[in-house]
């Protein structure tokens, strides 16, 4: 299915169903994300990770809810198992899309500015670099004798100083490639939205708000 | 960069939307991101104190601010409209691809978040870029991500005391992150002249 298509169906449904409260349609769609995560071959480690994780949230609210809230167990379990709907229909779009495919998918379908396309994939194709770029600082920090913390300001300064210098760089280094704002381009890699995703789109939108619409509980 | 003729000064000055600038937004979401990333034990050690007694919400309201602070940052470093928002979102978007225990719910948290943060720039004007600006956005973000969770972690079925009690945290901890330590990385930022290179 077209990335930016199934982005879309994935929010417009999280979003849904945080509106709506009915346990059974947030079970059939974790059990459906999860049949569609297991045929898109995802790794033992990465399907424990998905399991493990959103456990800690969805016990702690759903503990609160049911000491402390006035709608008794069955609201506990509709946040507990919403909890786990929203992170397994995350992954059916994270683990199956690839981030470029998303940015060209925007910028040709949906008409996004190029500039915004290019420019947030050039950034997130660093984050190994940013990532690297984090220890670095405070690894230096430390070689002063001073430790960086998530709450010292000085680490946020020193990044936000790296992030000034390469998005100059960056952006130098898109144009001197021929890259011009706010200008018509041809597409090397074209990619369109087909009628079978439009199929699937709907098809799939369709059947939740059916779903919705008659299991109640 | 455009503003480069500009005074050093330029507490003034309006950003537009260039290409530079978009990068910027995003590198600074990331490395928010990131940052944020490796304190993400927290959470799950918070909650995981807090569970048995039930306060689980309280770690969820403790942290917000932390979650909440690119949106103020690139708000302040790119001074126009939707730099916030835009910087919020995004930095939500990269928990996701590191794999975050919210899946598709932190991209919607992202979206609230983000209107939060960009509200209290456009009741300004996008013209205060000092304390009262920033208080605004930290006032607009909390009320805006508090009714969110009214409604998606079921905040509604509660009762005043205890609603009361999260949403003092939750403005506790913006104030903390996204107002006293922005407003500290903004005054190193000035000191270097940073808004000018």
């Amino acid at each position: 299915m077209n990335p930016g298509l199934k982005l879309l169906l994935v929010m417009a449904i999280a979003l849904e169903i945080s509106f709506t409260q009915s346990l059974i349609v947030n079970v059939i769609l974790i059990g459906v994300s999860f049949i569609y995560i297991l045929f898109n071959r995802v790794t033992f480690k990465a399907l424990i990770g998905l399991i493990f994780w959103p456990l800690f949230p969805a016990l702690g609210l759903f503990v609160s809810q049911w000491l402390y809230g006035s709608a008794g167990i069955h609201f506990a379990w509709i946040l507990f198992t919403r909890i786990y709907a929203y992170v397994f229909l995350g992954a059916t779009f994270t683990l199956t899309s690839s981030i470029t495919n998303l940015a060209l998918t925007l910028e040709q379908d949906f008409r996004l500015p190029s500039k915004f396309a290019y420019g947030v994939l050039a950034a997130f194709n660093l984050m190994p670099k940013i990532n690297e770029e984090v220890q670095i600082i405070k690894t230096s920090a430390l070689m002063r004798g001073e430790a960086l913390h998530f709450w010292s300001p000085k680490l946020y300064f020193k990044a936000i100083l790296s992030s000034i210098q390469w998005s100059q760089n960056l952006a130098e280094a898109m144009t001197s490639h021929g890259f011009v704002e706010d200008q018509g381009r041809t597409h090397y890699r074209v990619i369109k939205i087909t009628r079978m995703d439009w199929v699937w789109f709907i098809g799939l939108f369709g059947i939740v708000q059916v779903l919705l619409f008659f299991i109640r509980y | 960069m455009d503003n480069k003729t500009q005074p050093a000064t330029n507490r003034e000055h309006q950003s537009k939307w260039t290409l530079r600038n978009i990068i910027l937004i995003a590198l600074i979401a990331i490395f928010t991101g990131i940052i944020f990333w490796g304190a993400g034990f927290l959470y799950t050690a918070l909650t995981v104190v807090l569970t048995p007694i039930g306060a689980a919400p309280f770690a969820n309201d403790l942290l917000m601010g932390l979650w909440c602070m690119a949106g103020p940052l690139t708000g302040f470093v790119v001074r126009t409209f939707g730099s916030a928002f835009v910087g919020e979102f995004l930095g939500a978007a990269v928990e996701v691809f590191l794999g975050g225990q919210w899946g598709a719910g932190a991209f919607i948290s992202g979206l609230v978040q983000g209107i939060g943060s960009e509200l209290g720039f456009a009741f300004t004007g996008y013209k205060r870029y000092d304390w009262v600006g920033l208080n605004a956005s930290i006032f607009t973000t909390v009320v805006v991500t508090f009714a969110w969770d009214v409604i998606k972690n079921g905040y509604n079925k509660f009762g005043i005391p205890l609603l009361l009690a999260l949403f003092v945290t939750r403005y506790i901890s913006t104030f903390i992150f996204g107002g006293v330590l922005t407003k500290m990385i903004v005054r190193l930022l000035d000191r270097s002249n940073a808004f000018s290179l």
